[in-house]
């Protein structure tokens, strides 16, 4: 078989095997919150556990990791053998940018000239190098550029929310207007395909994002950034595929040019990596993709890929990134990671009201060294109740998850989050030691609470507290009214031992607009600094059998008791 | 071969006059009440038992051996289950061939069986048996959760024991409620499910629990699970509101499961110290009547009830159910 046959037919495995890692992972995605009540499989982790920069982004900022991270170092190692493998056959997001560079040609009429590589390529090093500096200082930045991260968050909280929501509006639309013509219904038609679509393709109730938007846009520039150079963001943004470029200088497969060549430049033209092809002393072996497509276009046959020692250098192409460029990169990660610390809540100084995170998450520090802003927790999160920030945990938090109480409450019977963390910024707990957790404490606003400034019963709240014992008690009064007559009203109060912050109280509360019963992270039990109750006093109610347990919540504890690592 | 004299002819009206005449003194029904529930029973026929017509009310306590263990609890269930529809005149009463026939138990919590926040689930499945064999033509069952639906239905055990039944399962979906009228004293319209009413009979299954704001919750508070919308509002004047959906619902049969109450810190529950063995089922036509009884199980006492006495002033039965046509049996 001459190259250019073995070249197309392997091409085509190509495609398929991308088609199945693009498929694989909207699968995954899918089976992240499908059944509740089984523990989550570990395969929900399978694209964070293959990309090496999250573990080694963690493991700069904390020194731990959850777990040995061997499906990255077979990444690393396929890598330092074949080249960037990984970007052309697996990553599911290459695989997006893959196709959208595709559509390039129906939507510019201009053919794709020959693309040779430029220097700006080298700017996903520099990126590399700033985040990785800022690890090093113990920031976790990676997984906002990270393209697993990124591909889970934009999908999760953007794509997939989307395209539930266009369908369900459509059928629900149809089903409470019910157009019809004599006794043919629309309806009849369309129940169908949406309880299909919503019971097996979407599988639970949409869900809302709060910023979902601000994610949709730039992921959706992202993608679109193709339509001007084809994987425009593999070849200049990607901090992977910075790695996966330093990795390999020297790969044992390696595209080799032979006389004859006619210097045609079709090669080039095909090239999605702008990794020279077509130059047989500059091809680039850190920019190559290993996507074949170069050989399987050559009609002269006088390219193509080779196995050879890895000891000489493939070509001249080196590298080449200015010191002067990587230091001002390291200099910008550190001086990012000044630039997050220097608002007061980064130090601890103030605790946000509002930043009330999920169960078994670290303290705020620690916290953030590890989230990766991937959304999956948002995704398993049964209630929706787990929301992307935008600045409540400064920028440094952006796009973390934060317990927003009114959207969706925590499940007493669930402890999923911690689960499915890739990274364990949320720690896996058993259920039991997860309903001992306090995210926050309930506070009634006595100025709206129907039976305070109502003078009416309620009392919802009370009636849906979880806790064995309740956290929401009542004490009857007698109340006057108006009229000078007397009513006796139920009056409810938060015993702040037993409240764990679980929400569901301001999630039922009557006023939707802002309940008359809210939870502030006051009392968390991951930050000693935030707590304003001494546990155990007599007060109002009897003190409980027991008091939650402490794990040391200071910022800068560096002995916090959590199983999983220091720091 | 019977002789046509005149003799013969008196002798035979005078019988048949006297079997008419004593039919209603025989029967156990008094005459006197005239509750909705009547109106609403379908036409009268005997029970295939030949128990008699017209019973309202059944309370069946188990007196056989102690149940533990799991499938102990289930023949517990199934039988007291069946014996109460069975003394009523059986599920042929309520049900007609070719039914659709909704199923609503309480199982709005993320609680196991044993924490009685939830209707017993093999009460559940029984009665879904029951409804098929005579001759229904589907069984659903549902309820709008309190917590998360996907949560609750398999916490409850319900989902899996209804599935073994034949019955099918149904998630409520939030965008389906419609507004209905109500038409009552605090509800002029409110959304409601129309899958469940528009169900040819809805079987109401509530369990008896201790209830922070109403004391307790039997049968009618057990109503709010086919409403949606902004239900915490009801809360302000429950025992009118929850009046106003018992009426809507036109109450046909009642299952109280009293197999297990929960006696504290209801309606969630979550303490197993609360939860209260009193292995006893009650069934019956007069929704007053029951929710008075389940009342007196958590040791209140029904005159005591906002509930149960706004029912009484609606019309909606006879909360003195000792009055009514009772009958008290035990199961082993």
């Amino acid at each position: 078989m001459n190259s250019k046959r073995r070249a197309t037919l392997i091409v085509w495995v190509r495609r398929v095997v991308q088609a199945a890692c693009l498929s694989l992972f909207v699968v995954l995605l899918h089976a992240v919150h499908v059944n509740d009540s089984a523990p989550p499989s570990p395969w929900l982790k399978f694209f964070f556990d293959l990309d090496p920069l999250i573990p080694i982004g963690t493991w700069l900022s904390v020194h731990s990791l959850p777990s040995f991270p061997w499906l990255a170092l077979i990444t690393l190692i396929a890598t330092v053998l074949l080249g960037r493998v990984f970007c052309g056959w697996v990553c599911p997001l290459g695989v997006v940018h893959n196709a959208t560079s595709w559509l390039r040609k129906y939507v510019r009429k201009t053919p794709h000239p020959r693309d040779n590589w430029t220097r700006w390529q080298r700017g996903k090093y520099y990126l590399l190098a700033g985040l990785l500096v800022m690890a090093v200082f113990g920031s976790h930045w990676i997984g906002v550029f990270d393209p697993m991260s990124l591909l889970f968050r934009a999908t999760a909280a953007a794509v997939y929310p989307g395209a539930q929501y266009v369908v369900e509006d459509a059928a629900t639309d149809v089903y409470q207007s019910d157009p019809h013509v004599g006794s043919l219904h629309l309806k009849a038609v369309t129940e169908p395909v949406y309880r299909f679509m919503r019971d097996t393709v979407f599988g639970r109730k949409g869900q809302t994002f709060d910023g979902g938007a601000l994610i949709l846009v730039l992921f959706a520039g992202i993608v679109l950034l193709n339509l001007y150079k084809n994987r425009f963001w593999c070849r200049y943004v990607c901090p992977l595929g910075g790695l996966l470029g330093v990795c390999s200088p020297r790969p044992v497969m390696r595209l080799v040019n032979t006389p004859g060549c006619t210097g045609c430049g079709l090669c080039a033209m095909k090239c999605p990596a702008a990794a020279n092809p077509d130059k047989p002393g500059d091809w680039r072996s850190t920019e190559c993709f290993g996507c074949w497509n170069c050989v399987a276009t050559c009609n002269k046959g006088v390219i193509d890929f080779k196995f050879k020692s890895p000891l000489p250098a493939p070509s001249s192409a080196r590298l080449d990134l200015s010191k002067r460029a990587l230091l001002s990169a390291g200099a910008g990660g550190l001086a990012g990671l000044v630039a997050f610390r220097l608002s007061p809540q980064s130090q601890a100084r103030s605790y946000n009201p509002v930043l009330v995170r999920p169960p078994g998450a670290r303290d705020e520090r620690a916290f953030l060294q590890r989230c990766l802003q991937c959304g999956v927790c948002m995704k398993a999160c049964p209630t929706n109740g787990l929301q992307p920030t935008l600045f409540e945990a400064g920028l440094e938090g952006i796009w973390t998850p934060v317990l927003v109480s009114r959207i969706g409450y925590c499940e007493y019977n669930c402890n999923l989050c911690g689960q499915v963390c890739p990274t364990q910024a949320i720690q896996p707990l058993p259920l039991g030691e997860k309903q001992k957790i306090k995210l926050g404490l309930a506070t009634f606003d006595t100025g709206r609470c129907l039976p305070y400034a109502y003078n009416r019963e309620c009392m919802v709240c009370e009636e849906h507290c979880p806790t064995p014992k309740k956290a929401i008690y009542f004490i009857i009064q007698d109340l006057k009214t108006r009229d000078g007559e007397t009513i006796t009203l139920k009056q409810p109060y938060v015993d702040p031992d037993l409240c764990i912050g679980c929400g569901i109280c301001e999630y039922v509360c009557v006023f939707k607009d802002q309940a008359a019963i809210r939870v502030t992270s006051a009392n968390e039990t991951r930050h000693s600094g935030n707590r304003p109750i001494l546990p155990g006093l007599p007060g109002l109610g009897p003190a409980p059998a027991e008091s939650s347990p402490e794990p040391a919540g200071d910022p800068y504890a560096q002995t916090q008791s959590n199983p999983y690592g220091s720091r | 071969m019977v002789r046509h004299t005149r003799r013969e002819f008196l002798k035979r009206t005078a019988m048949a006059g006297g079997a008419l005449a004593a039919g209603p003194l025989m029967s156990t029904v008094p005459f006197g009440i005239a509750s909705a529930q009547e109106s609403a029973a379908p036409p009268v026929a005997p029970g295939r038992d030949g128990s008699a017509p017209l019973l309202q009310m059944c309370i069946a306590r188990w007196k056989g051996a102690s149940a533990a263990s799991p499938d102990e609890m289930k023949t517990l269930a199934t039988k007291l289950t069946e014996q109460a529809v069975a003394t009523l005149g059986g599920m042929n009463r309520f049900v007609k061939r070719g039914d659709v026939v909704w199923v609503k138990p309480n199982m709005a919590w993320d609680r196991a069986p044993e924490f009685a926040a939830n209707t017993n689930p093999d009460v559940v499945a029984t009665l879904v048996r029951l409804c098929l064999d005579a001759g229904a033509k589907a069984v659903k069952v549902g309820d709008k959760t309190c917590n998360e639906d996907k949560k609750s239905y398999p916490s409850s055990g319900i989902e899996a024991a209804v599935k073994a039944a034949g019955g099918e399962i149904v998630y409520i979906d939030d965008g389906r409620f419609k507004e209905m009228a109500i038409n009552g004293q605090r509800l002029d319209k409110w959304l409601v499910y129309p899958d469940i009413v528009e169900s040819d009979l809805v079987i109401n299954v509530p369990i008896a629990k201790h209830h922070s704001i109403s004391k307790v919750t039997v049968c009618m508070k057990n109503y709010m699970g086919v409403a949606g919308g902004q239900r915490g509002q009801w809360h302000q004047d429950l025992a009118t509101c929850l009046c106003d959906i018992t009426r809507f619902m036109k109450p046909r049969i009642t299952v109280v499961d009293a197999i297990r109450i929960l006696t504290g810190n209801g309606p969630t529950g979550g303490n197993i110290a609360d939860v209260k063995r009193l292995d006893t089922i009650a069934a019956g036509t007069d929704v007053v009547g029951l929710e008075a009884f389940g009342t007196e199980l958590l040791g209140c006492r029904p005159e005591e009830s906002k509930m149960v006495t706004a029912a009484q002033k609606a019309e909606l039965g006879q909360m003195d159910y000792r009055k009514s046509a009772l009958r008290e049996i035990e199961v082993a």
